[in-house]
């Protein structure tokens, strides 16, 4: 059989070309539908994103005040050394800010806070009044029952208290009939009117016990011990009388903490009464070691108040659950009884009544200054808006300040160092509100110069403020000369009725004075019968010559501190509330 | 098989290609489109709670989510107890500023639920808690209000006045020379009322509205007798003798038992939190404090009450629903009881051995005699006693 010859077929191939480009075609189209659905997938209402994995560590910031910095700042250590935890397993922790009454209203209403303790719940009135003034829509406050009572101030628990009290030294108040004799706040202004050398001082209003003292004086002055009023507040007669109690403070000043230290430092020399709570003076005579004497608390007569350490939650809407969950920790914490028992002694009453402060133990009794069965009455709080006339009406009758700031212009203090004081400065004269108080500037470099002579600051705050701004660093350093010519312009004023006091700053070594440091030191001690000056002085930097300006300012009660390019501003701040 | 074949049967392959991925594509669209309801593991309830009852709830919301208790439809419950006074919370969530809503509200008293529902039936036209039906507001404990005052001061006003109540309260307030002229101890000062502030503390308003009763003997207060000027001239008077409406004046047995008879000789306030702070105040004042039920009674309910609104699920509802039967439970309400609560559950006596029996020769009782209950007020005469407050009392 003969093999049939055949031309090759083109069929198979064209059979493989179809079937490839069949195949080809459709992994083309499933790749377009496969990118079709998978850019479907991607529509960002469906897509399924990664869910951000919560912050392992939740932050509750709590502004409190600095009375308690001690105390507070280990609680609140230990607190976060427990490592507790959110019931979602993030780490519970307290960020401590320590802010004074001014500061903490502005960072609680400002959210820069979620917690506050502060001294007194006077704090937490004007925290809520700001809060609302913030919101206010302008409708009447009884429009409805929910809307306006509410504040910022939400869950708000105690857990240390302490009454507001005079200090005074045992022989002081023992000259005043301490303790058979109950003591007011009458007795006390009878005596520092009568007693040239009585030497007494309270803190500013930015603090509880300041802001007692000065609520006292006005209802005394109204003859009142409740039911003051913003109209007795702006009587000529009240403001007369508190002038009058007011002019014999000594000074004002920063705080409790401030004033224990210098009391513990110079003794009964410093001042003889001085207003602040019982706290401080348990906690004063506990270390007695080395201490020069021993304090009472006197109870006022006509009534005090209480400072009561509050720690409130601040019901921001953003607050998180977590920081909820912080702040019931926190607070369960405090009123642990074995917290509560640290609390006692510090010489706090504690909040937890299980505490007794009759045991042996116990600081709250008379061994430590103190009576656990005092006060016997309160004064009555007013309404804030009254508290508020009482802080006003306390910037016109209180003691004024004649001061004059003596600053370095050296060459070292060329380039930042002097930038930061030209604001520290700035800061200084805006801290002082009223325009009544006297203040003077004097440059010193090679030589001395009188920028802007003693004048009220309605007269000369804008040339102080251009003078500032315009101030240049040359030269050598005449500390001794300028703080010898700013004490002879205060002393040539002869102004027995105002504070006056003399506010130095340098940053260098003395190298160009012709007043000697003895010299000095003899016209300071010399003059203080005739015009008590005090010097406050400032180390500004490393280089400055620290024992030297201790001498100046020992020699008039003053006192000196070392500040930074940091601290400068604050320093001058916290020097305007002496004034 | 030829060409065109071959290809005829690749373009049907890839149309059936087609076909089959579009049809499996929208499949799967359709199927991710509608989740299927899945029970969460974990139901939130979170319960905005008044401080008067907090410890005792807190103590109840712990135990609860650890027991048998606490699941729905097999899914666990967790209670997160928000303490807040009454008020706060009201305004919260008239603003809307509690975020998340609360699955469920207790309020010192049931005025509270109520001005809330008038509050938002203005806003939205509904109730946002509701009086009736499965999720309606039930009591979980009451707490009666009663005089609570310093013994020694109680002796000597019972020595010129015979009894406490509210005008003995106003003759002391109104006294000028302050407790010497009444016959007490001139370290005492004056006499010094403690009433809550009526816009932190509903408690003030109970005051007010206990007051009012006692002067026009009546228990039910109307808008005409709180703006009566006669009246309001007494009000304002007694209201003149207290210490401090500040927020330090907010929980006011807490302040009587902490600062004692310094900022308070006395007042009208939470037997339950007179009870429990009764100890205390011995142990922290040699004076111990006396227990008086007035004639014209008032009290919290502590309502337990659950947000209709949107904004949680049904099934959270239902397990708010749950923690509540839980706090009705007898051994819960006995636990109350021991934090100085009256049951809300009538199942529940309260025991021989209780705060009620151990300060029963401070005052304190547990059947109280020849009381009249005061009417609830309205939303309009509250209104009118905060009116008063704002203007008479805070501005003073």
């Amino acid at each position: 059989m003969a093999k049939k010859l055949s031309t090759p077929r083109p069929q198979p191939r064209g059979m493989f070309i179809g079937l490839g480009c069949g195949l080809l075609g459709l992994l083309t189209v499933c790749g377009v539908l496969g990118a079709v659905f998978y850019l479907g997938l991607r529509d960002p209402s469906t897509v399924q994103r990664p869910t951000p994995a919560p912050a392992q560590v939740s932050v509750l910031r709590l502004g409190y005040s600095p009375d308690k910095e001690a105390l507070f700042t280990d609680l609140v250590a230990k607190f976060n050394a427990q490592g507790r935890k959110s019931d979602e397993g993030q780490d519970l922790r307290i960020e401590a800010v320590r802010l004074d009454a001014e500061a903490l209203v502005k960072a609680a209403v400002s959210g820069d806070v979620q917690a506050v303790s502060p001294d007194s719940s006077v704090w937490l009135d004007q925290i809520d009044r700001a809060w609302s003034q913030g919101r206010s829509t302008g409708g009447t406050p009884a429009a409805s029952i929910g809307q306006s009572q509410s504040g910022l101030v939400g869950e708000t628990r105690r857990y240390a208290t302490s009454p507001v009290v005079l200090a005074m030294w045992e022989p002081v108040a023992k000259s005043m009939g301490y303790p058979e004799k109950t003591i007011g706040w009458d007795d006390l202004l009878q005596r520092a009117q009568s007693d040239a050398n009585f030497k007494w001082s309270h803190p500013s209003t930015t603090s509880a016990s300041g802001l007692l003292a000065t609520l006292a004086e006005f209802y005394a002055g109204a003859g009142k011990t409740r039911g003051l009023t913003e109209a007795d507040t702006q009587s000529k007669a009240v403001l007369d009388y508190v002038s009058k109690i007011e002019k014999t403070v000594r000074y004002y000043g920063e705080g409790e903490l401030a004033v224990m230290d210098r009391a513990r430092r110079e003794g009964p020399s410093f001042l003889d009464a001085f207003v602040v709570q019982e706290q401080m003076v348990v906690s004063f005579n506990q270390q007695q070691k080395g201490n020069p004497g021993r304090l009472v608390a006197v109870y006022p007569r006509e009534g005090t108040l209480w400072v009561d350490h509050p720690l409130a939650l601040l019901e921001h809407p953003n607050l998180t659950p977590t920081q909820r969950q912080t702040f019931s920790r926190f607070r369960d914490y405090l009123l642990d009884p074995g917290v509560q028992q640290r609390i006692l002694q510090a010489g706090y009453r504690p909040a937890d009544l299980n505490v007794r402060l009759d045991t042996p133990d116990s600081l709250i009794s008379a061994a430590y200054g103190a009576d656990p069965r005092q006060p016997q009455t309160a004064l009555q709080v007013p309404p804030g808006t009254v508290l508020d006339a009482v802080r006003t009406g306390w910037l016109t009758a209180k003691r004024r300040t004649n001061v004059i700031l003596v600053v370095d212009t050296s060459g070292s203090m060329q380039g930042q160092k002097l930038n930061n004081v030209k604001d520290a400065l700035s800061e200084f004269l805006r801290q002082v509100p009223s325009q009544e108080e006297r203040v003077g500037l004097i440059e010193f470099g090679t030589g001395v110069k009188t920028e802007i002579p003693l004048a009220p600051l309605s007269q000369n705050r804008a040339r102080l403020d251009t003078t500032i701004r315009g101030l240049s660093a040359s030269g050598e350093t005449a500390l001794l000369d300028a703080v010898a010519v700013a004490y002879r312009s205060l002393q040539d004023t002869n102004d027995r009725e105002r504070i006056n006091a003399i506010v130095v700053m340098t940053d260098g070594l003395e190298n160009r004075s012709r007043t000697s440091l003895n010299q000095l030191v003899r016209d300071l001690q010399a003059g203080k019968e005739r015009l008590p000056v005090v010097v406050f002085c400032i180390g500004y930097g490393n280089d400055a010559d620290l024992p030297k300006l201790e001498q100046i300012s020992a020699a008039t009660g003053g006192q000196t501190r070392r500040g930074s390019l940091e601290t400068i501003r604050d320093l001058y701040k916290i020097l305007s509330t002496y004034f | 098989m030829n060409r065109t074949r071959l290809i005829f049967f690749a373009v049907l392959l890839v149309a059936v290609a087609i076909v089959g991925v579009s049809v499996l594509t929208r499949q799967f669209q359709t199927t991710s489109a509608i989740p299927q309801p899945v029970a969460p593991k974990t139901v939130e309830v979170r319960v905005v709670t008044a401080l008067p009852v907090e410890p005792w709830v807190q103590e109840a919301a712990r135990d609860f989510n650890a027991s048998p208790a606490a699941k729905i439809e097999n899914s666990a419950i967790k209670v997160t107890i928000i303490p807040m006074d009454g008020l706060t919370a009201m305004g919260q969530f008239e603003r809307g500023d509690m975020n998340p809503v609360a699955t469920a509200w207790i309020p010192d008293s049931r005025y509270l639920v109520e001005l809330s529902n008038a509050a938002f039936k203005e806003k939205f036209g509904r109730d946002v808690f509701l009086t009736d039906g499965e999720y309606r507001a039930r009591p979980i404990a009451i707490s009666l209000f009663s005089w609570g005052i310093y013994e020694s001061r109680a002796n000597v006003l019972r020595k010129k006045y015979g009894s406490i109540d509210w005008k003995t309260i106003h003759d002391a307030a109104i006294a000028k020379g302050g407790w010497p002229e009444l016959g007490g101890d001139p370290q005492w000062g004056y006499f010094k009322l403690v009433v809550p502030n009526p816009r932190r503390n509903v408690g003030g308003l109970q005051a007010m509205v206990a007051a009012a009763g006692e002067y026009y003997g009546k228990t039910d207060i109307t808008v005409a007798d709180v703006t009566n000027p006669d009246f309001q001239k007494w009000l304002k008077e007694l209201m003149g003798a207290v210490t401090d409406f500040s927020s330090l004046g907010s929980y006011t047995a807490e302040n009587i038992a902490l600062f004692g008879y310094s900022t308070g000789d006395g007042g009208q306030l939470l037997e339950s939190d007179l009870l429990v702070n009764m100890q205390g105040i011995q142990t922290r004042w040699a004076d111990p404090l006396n227990i008086v039920y007035p004639k014209y009674l008032t009290w919290f309910d502590f309502p337990f009450t659950i947000w209709v609104g949107p904004e949680t699920t049904a099934l959270e509802k239902n397990a708010a629903l749950e923690f509540q039967r839980y706090l009705l439970r007898p051994e819960v309400q006995a636990k109350a009881i021991s934090r100085g609560l009256r049951p809300a559950n009538s199942d529940v006596a309260i025991p021989n051995e209780s705060l009620f029996a151990k300060w029963q020769a401070q005052g304190a009782t547990t059947v109280v005699p020849r009381t009249t209950a005061m009417r609830s007020p309205s939303r309009d005469v509250l209104l009118a006693l905060l009116r008063f407050y704002d203007l008479q009392v805070a501005q003073r």
